[in-house]
């Protein structure tokens, strides 16, 4: 205990003292003057998942709030952090769950689900803080160090495996019922496990990459819209056909910070396999299987069939709602956006298929899972209480989940079987122009991101811009990123540490 | 003389009268005093006015300074011991070739927006200078207005302009060029985010080099003048070297501060295409991101490694001008 003490205060001073050593490096020669540089700041292109974070600052919802009584009222700090105030019932144990704030229909879901269960028992009382998604990992590491932390939190799919590396997370089996993780489909089990051990509870998935395209401006250009491309090379023939004036015939990420992750999915299809072997000892981004994919950016990009200078992310479906491109490979998240564009004949003309495979083969992956679970906190004292909370909201009845997915406009999709029975006997999911494809021919197929070090999706990303831009031939690339990744490999030491 | 008068002062007048031994010690003390030379009573003086600065100093940058150092030699876990690893990470970043290119690219950087800086501003600091006071006026007001807008704003209307239908695709097409690429091109990147980098720069540079040029004695130029000398020869050999200092102080600042550009390139390329536009401290930036512990030392120690690289830059500046004390004429 001690040890661990000690450890844990030298842990908080380096981080604190490094923190302000970096910031003060960084300025340490800069004594004011006339500037061409600018104030510190930064975004972050994100990187698998693209749930949107907007810091507006607003209510976290209302309802009864309870473990027994009270109403719940929301107060908001100048951080844009939200809390639902509220009284817990004499007895009762008080947990604290922080959400990363999402699109505001999650906001009030969750506020409402969490009245709700709290008024359900007099056991365990919630109290629900929603963080914006830029300073959720900077205020949880203060927290964590002052002992604040929170005993239940939000977590992607891609910070679990380190997480338990550094003990962060508490394990859930015996807490949340084995049913409930047998519940879980067969294809998203093992995102929330390491070794055999479940330190998750997944909510939901969003794939990576999607197409949608204009089934108009299709017709137009004598293709059928009814008979989407299902090879790279129909992509790029469709791309060339639909490409006229200043409409571009598709987008796709063309930048490091997005080809990083958004590749993945037809990393896994061109070769079966991301660039590395499955226990991280070996670079293999030379295998000729990747030149396929290469050269699929490379055409789109070289033969002007895709904007050459993107205003915006890959996240980002803009360039399709504004009538810039015909196709656009995207995120099951982008369904949200054309919803929300408020134009009914775009709507209506756009159709979703699964990207094209490099040969056709529908049953390969074209996309990874990215997503939301929540976690309990290692050293949180209420374990039971916070896995009882994670099971009633994300693992009970399945309608509770099914009214989430519709709130959401079916942009993201269930990890459980007993829920896409709920949906299946919905009409409006039923009936939805997008859900049942990507969730049959999507989400089906859909592989887990990666949890090695970004250095790695970098040197891969770097390898498809370089041939992309013409700064290196296909091989050439291929060749660099794999001298990237061998010294990565070295350098962090990962052999052996992959899991397949 | 001042210890005189207090050794000599009435013992009324409110104050106690000093007891015996206390006057002989302020005997011992004056005469200390008479034999301390007065250059070192000066310099204790100086040393005391600066101590708070220096203190602080300590506190804030020089102690920082040795704990990252002394961090760069561990690798630091969440929960569990940090490891000590030497001076393995000072290997890893100097054998690391994108720090290489990310301190070329931040050079390049600093080569297109700093003497270009310098350049414009003469120019516009020399013309201002004959304006009449009311013009001078609105027009030192409008060349400052660039250094008060948001560099964030600034990236992002020049990402639009530089879009394959912005503003300047549309002026070099009517000279029948083809729309070009100028954020996704490794060839123009570099020259496109320099351009609002000079944009933001230049005015506040303005300012200072008309300080600095209405500091010069006219007479200087009046008998020049009456020498025959034309306006060339006037900048060459009175302008120039009498803006020694200033250009001094404009060299090591906007060397300084534009080697450690990240914002501009980070809103405007992200550091692409390829890393074409990925400056030190975005590179830097980029690691700091990553949660990793190995991610966390490689940052500390790039960033040690980025203050050597600027301060040998300066000192190099300082050497290469040789700049004097006062060259006020």
């Amino acid at each position: 205990m001690s040890s661990h003490r000690t450890h844990t205060t030298r842990y908080r001073r380096r981080l604190t003292a490094a923190t302000a050593t970096v910031v003060a490096g960084a300025v340490l020669a800069a004594c004011g003057g006339p500037s061409p540089a600018g104030p510190a700041g930064g975004n972050d292109a994100g990187g698998g998942n693209a749930a949107a974070t907007e810091n507006t600052g607003d209510a976290a919802g209302s309802g009864a709030a309870g473990g027994g009584d009270g109403a719940a009222t929301t107060a908001n700090t100048t951080s844009g952090v939200s809390e639902m105030k509220g009284t817990a019932a004499a007895g009762a144990t008080t947990i604290s769950f922080w959400q990363t704030k999402f699109e505001d229909y999650q906001q009030k879901w969750f506020a409402d689900q969490i009245a709700k269960y709290n008024s359900s028992q007099n056991k365990v009382f919630v109290k629900y803080t929603v963080v914006p998604g830029d300073v959720f990992e900077t205020k949880l590491k203060a927290a964590q160090q002052a002992g604040t932390q929170p005993d239940v939190a939000t977590t992607n799919y891609g910070s679990i495996s380190d997480g338990v590396a550094q003990g962060k997370f508490a394990e859930l089996d015996g807490k949340i019922p084995a049913e409930a993780f047998a519940d879980i489909k067969d294809n998203v089990k093992d995102f929330v496990k390491v070794g055999d051990k479940n330190y998750a509870y997944p909510m939901l998935v969003e794939p990576s990459t999607v197409l949608y395209y204009r089934a108009d401006l299709a017709k137009a250009a004598g293709l059928d819209p009814e008979k989407p491309p299902t090879t790279w090379d129909e992509l790029i023939d469709w791309s060339a056909k639909l490409t006229k004036g200043k409409v571009k015939g598709m987008t796709i990420a063309s930048t490091k910070a997005d080809l990083s992750w958004s590749s993945w999915g037809l990393q896994y299809n061109a070769c079966g396999r991301l660039p590395i072997s499955d226990d991280w000892s070996k670079a293999e981004a030379t295998s000729e299987c990747y030149t396929k994919l290469l050269q699929l950016y490379q055409t789109l990009f070289q033969k002007k069939y895709m904007p050459q200078t993107p205003k915006v992310g890959y996240p980002d479906a803009a360039p399709y709602v504004n009538g810039e491109v015909a196709m656009m490979a995207n995120g099951s998240w982008a369904v949200g956006q054309l919803k929300d564009a408020k134009k009914p004949e775009l709507l209506k003309n756009t159709r979703v298929a699964a990207f094209p495979s490099v040969d056709g083969d529908p049953k390969k992956p074209t996309a990874t899972l990215g997503g939301w679970t929540l976690t309990v906190d290692s050293k949180s004292k209420n374990q039971d209480g916070a896995a009882d909370f994670i099971n009633w909201l994300l693992a009970s009845d399945p309608q509770r989940m099914a009214e989430f997915f519709k709130l959401s406009g079916y942009s993201k999709f269930t990890v459980r079987t007993s829920v896409d029975k709920a949906l299946a006997s919905t009409p409006e999911a039923t009936n939805d122009p997008f859900m049942k494809i990507i969730n049959d021919q999507v989400v089906q197929f859909g592989k887990q991101e990666p949890g090695y070090p970004l250095d790695i999706s970098n040197a891969f990303a770097d390898a498809i811009e370089s041939s992309m831009k013409g700064k290196a031939d296909i091989k050439a690339s291929l060749e660099a990123a794999n001298a990237k990744i061998e010294r990565t490999i070295q350098q962090q030491r990962l052999a052996g540490k992959g899991n397949g | 003389m001042t210890s005189t008068t207090q050794t000599t002062a009435p013992a009324g007048a409110g104050i106690a009268p000093a007891p015996a031994g206390a006057a002989r010690l302020s005997k011992r003390q004056l005469r200390k005093m008479h034999s301390t030379p007065k250059h070192l009573r000066s310099n204790l003086t100086a040393f005391l006015m600066i101590a708070p600065l220096l203190i602080l100093l300590a506190i804030f940058v020089i102690w920082p300074l040795v704990y990252a150092f002394y961090l760069s030699g561990y690798e630091t876990y969440y929960n569990r011991p940090a490891e000590f690893v030497g001076l393995d990470f000072y290997k890893f970043v100097l054998t690391d070739p994108l720090f290489w290119s990310a301190l070329w690219v931040g050079l390049k950087y600093s080569l297109l927006v700093v003497p270009t800086i310098l350049v414009l501003s003469l120019l516009l600091a020399s013309f201002i200078k004959t304006l009449s006071g009311k013009m001078a006026a609105i027009l030192k007001t409008t060349v400052y207005v660039p250094a008060v807008v948001s560099v964030v704003l600034t990236g992002l209307v020049f990402v639009f302009m530089y879009q394959d239908s912005g503003v300047v695709n549309a002026f070099v097409g009517m000279f029948g060029i083809e729309p070009v690429a100028w954020l996704n091109n490794d060839s123009t990147v570099l020259a496109a985010i320099s351009v609002p980098g000079i944009w933001l720069g230049f005015g506040i540079s303005t300012l200072i080099m008309l300080a600095a040029l209405l500091d010069i004695p006219e007479s200087y130029y009046e008998a020049a003048s009456l020498e025959g000398a034309n306006w060339f020869q006037r900048t060459w050999y009175i302008t120039i070297p009498m803006l020694k200092n200033v250009f001094l102080y404009l060299l090591v600042t906007g060397f300084t501060l534009a080697m450690q550009e990240y914002l501009i390139p980070l809103i405007m390329t992200n550091g692409g295409p390829v890393n074409a536009t990925t400056t030190t401290n975005l590179f830097i930036f980029n690691q700091f991101r990553d949660t990793s512990a190995f991610a966390f030392t490689y940052s500390i120690t790039a960033a040690l490694i980025l203050f050597v690289v600027l301060g040998l830059l300066s000192l190099l500046i300082f050497k290469a001008i040789k700049s004097d004390k006062a060259v006020d004429g």
